[in-house]
């Protein structure tokens, strides 16, 4: 299956691309701090930590992560030329696309779940008097897995779409400002425009539809994703409180459908336009 | 068989005035097991020709087949049989020169020996170095060493010697040799003439997209003539005009001391060096075999580097009158 040719070739090549590591190495500097910082608090809390490695991670650092191990894939083989070996073999351009994406997927996939298993042990050693809720860790970890995964996916689907390395960095810091800074943390985000607009036709907003628009970025629906794993009272304390009886588009689960969505849309969209791409 | 069949193949860049015309309704058939040089200066449409071939770009008219395989539709055929040696390429620089054929193996589905490949490209002593310190004639080597995994029915070289010294271009061209004798076709491009002569059994030249030439190279020398040209350095140079009075002499050129005669035939070599002779002392004679040079010449209308002045014409260097007192 040259599917998987693709992808051998290119985890053998980009496993060895130091690059490719620092952030991960970065990510598990970070827990290794935050752990830090709770074994001299007086009453360490474990979704404390928990709640600084989505906020630091989900903004920042996965992201970082996955834009870094990604946006080169395909455009920086259009740019080299180095694509003419890899669609000179019988190999399909949808197959270029796939390859790539198991790939990198699994570079950042495997750097994270070893830091995020990591964590488990470094806990134990700075905080002995935490408890880890093991159960919901798991299931913190997965979704940043998948989190990883939707931003893997957008970055090869930008770089199937960019014909060299300067669109590709500029389209994937682009994405990053638009659907991660911009959408979920300026005062000008998206909700605050929607609410302004109503405003002015003497409108509210339903918190409902609020909560939804935020949530439709990948960095939204990963916060928001903390709903499966974290308990009320302390969503109540951080100020993340959910709705009362929500309706479906906003609870814990369709924020795993969305994080899907970011996986499955971009790529289908790249695989369209790469499909007719000329790369003379 | 037909190995490649390409009728009416148009390609154009962009649209209204301001559109490049790359190929201009090339019509083109190269046989099964047939050696067949595709010729043209820098831009006449080679490379455009060999991406469509490989489904990289998408011919704006026209149809082509590789052993009757739609090359649009039916690409991922085309692409089995095929073995490709691209130009403009850079190779993986994280990988070894054997992971590379190792990954073409994977892609096709086969399996063959790298080891033996690596020999035959000459590069079993970097087999299992990483590739981001190869030089340019390494990665030439290992890009033919690709296109060489499985023994395809068709190679197809794109500038195969690019980047690579004498002894490279020598090599390349008993591996041609080689894969000929076992009845692999192939299609080699190149700008340069020297190199398609000593391998091709029918040469195309191209020029602004358009087929101008089609033949071996033995007929298309009868043709027009056969070309071949004398230079000879002498002490001092005479007024050279006389000399195109000769039957064969077809040009003269001189620069500073040396005398260049384009002659249809060898007997008029003998003529011209005579003839400086008894007019000058000759210090050396160099007969050349431009006779491809002078083919692309004409087909193309492009100067080869070392024409520069035509006897007779006022540009004559002045020191020609006081040689020939």
């Amino acid at each position: 299956m040259s599917l998987l040719a693709v992808a051998r070739r290119d985890f053998l090549d980009v496993r060895r691309a130091k690059l490719v590591w620092a952030p991960v190495a970065l990510y598990t500097a970070f827990m290794l701090l935050f752990f830090w910082g709770q074994s001299t608090a007086s009453d360490p809390d474990f979704y404390g930590i928990i709640w600084g490695l989505v906020g630091l991670g989900g903004v920042l650092l996965v992201p970082l992560i996955a834009l870094v191990a990604a946006y080169l894939s395909i455009a920086g083989e259009r740019e080299s030329g180095q694509i003419k070996f890899t669609l000179g073999v019988p190999v399909s351009r949808t197959a270029v696309i796939g390859g790539k994406l198991l790939a990198r997927g699994a570079v950042v996939l495997l750097g994270l779940a070893v830091s995020l298993a990591l964590a488990v042990p470094i806990a134990m050693v700075f905080v002995p008097e935490m408890t880890i809720e093991y159960g919901d860790y798991a299931l913190f970890a997965l979704t940043t897995l998948a989190y990883a995964l939707a931003y893997v996916a957008i970055a090869v689907s930008l770089s199937a779409v960019t014909g060299s390395r300067s669109r590709a960095m500029a389209a994937g810091i682009g994405f990053f400002f638009v659907f991660n800074i911009g959408w979920n943390f300026l005062p000008v985000r998206p909700i605050e425009m929607i609410e302004f607009v109503l405003d002015q036709f003497g409108m509210t907003a339903s918190e409902e539809l609020l909560e939804l628009v935020y949530s439709l970025s990948p960095t939204g629906a990963y916060m928001n994703a903390t709903e499966l794993y974290m308990p009320t009272r302390f969503l109540e304390m951080v100020g993340n409180v959910p709705p009362s009886d929500p309706p479906f588009y906003i609870q814990g689960w369709f924020m795993v459908v969305i994080l899907a969505a970011w996986i499955v849309v971009p790529l289908a969209l790249a695989n369209w336009r790469f499909s007719k791409a000329q790369l003379g | 068989m037909t190995a490649i069949e390409i009728k009416n193949l148009t390609k154009r860049y962009g649209s209204g005035p301001d559109a490049v015309q790359a190929l201009d309704g090339l019509d083109l058939t190269v046989r099964e097991g047939e050696v067949f040089g595709f010729l043209g200066p820098n831009g006449a449409g080679k490379s455009t020709t060999i991406n469509i071939l490989l489904h990289f770009i998408d011919a704006t008219d026209g149809t082509a087949t590789v052993f009757g395989h739609d090359v649009g539709t039916e690409s991922m055929a085309v692409r089995s049989k095929t073995g490709v040696l691209p130009e403009g390429f850079e190779v993986f620089d994280r990988l070894t020169a054997r992971e590379h054929l190792e990954w073409v193996m994977d892609a096709k589905g086969i399996t063959d020996d790298a080891g033996a490949i690596l020999e035959t490209v000459g590069l079993s002593e970097a087999a299992d170095r990483q590739t981001g310190g190869f030089s340019k004639g390494m990665g030439q080597r290992l890009a033919l060493g690709m296109a060489l995994v499985g023994d395809p029915d068709l190679l197809i070289l794109d500038e195969p010697s690019s980047g690579l010294d004498p002894t490279g271009m020598q090599d390349v061209r008993n591996i041609i040799l080689d894969l000929a004798e076992q009845g692999t076709t192939v299609f080699f491009s190149s700008h340069i003439l020297g190199e398609v002569e000593a391998v091709c059994d029918r040469v195309a030249i191209l020029n602004q997209g358009e087929l101008v030439a089609l033949d071996t190279i033995e007929a298309l020398q009868e043709r027009d003539g056969g070309v071949e040209s004398i230079e000879v350095t002498v002490e001092a140079v005479p007024e050279p005009a006389g000399l195109n009075e000769f039957n064969g002499v077809q040009r003269v050129s001189v620069e500073e001391d040396t005398v260049v005669a384009v002659c249809s035939d060898t007997a008029a070599k003998v003529d011209v060096v005579r003839w400086l002779d008894e007019r000058t002392t000759v210090t050396d004679i160099i007969s050349e075999d431009t006779s491809l040079e002078e083919l692309f010449h004409r087909y193309t209308g492009e100067n080869p580097a070392t024409e520069q002045q035509t006897a007779g014409s006022p540009e004559t260097p002045a020191q020609a009158t006081e040689g020939s007192q």
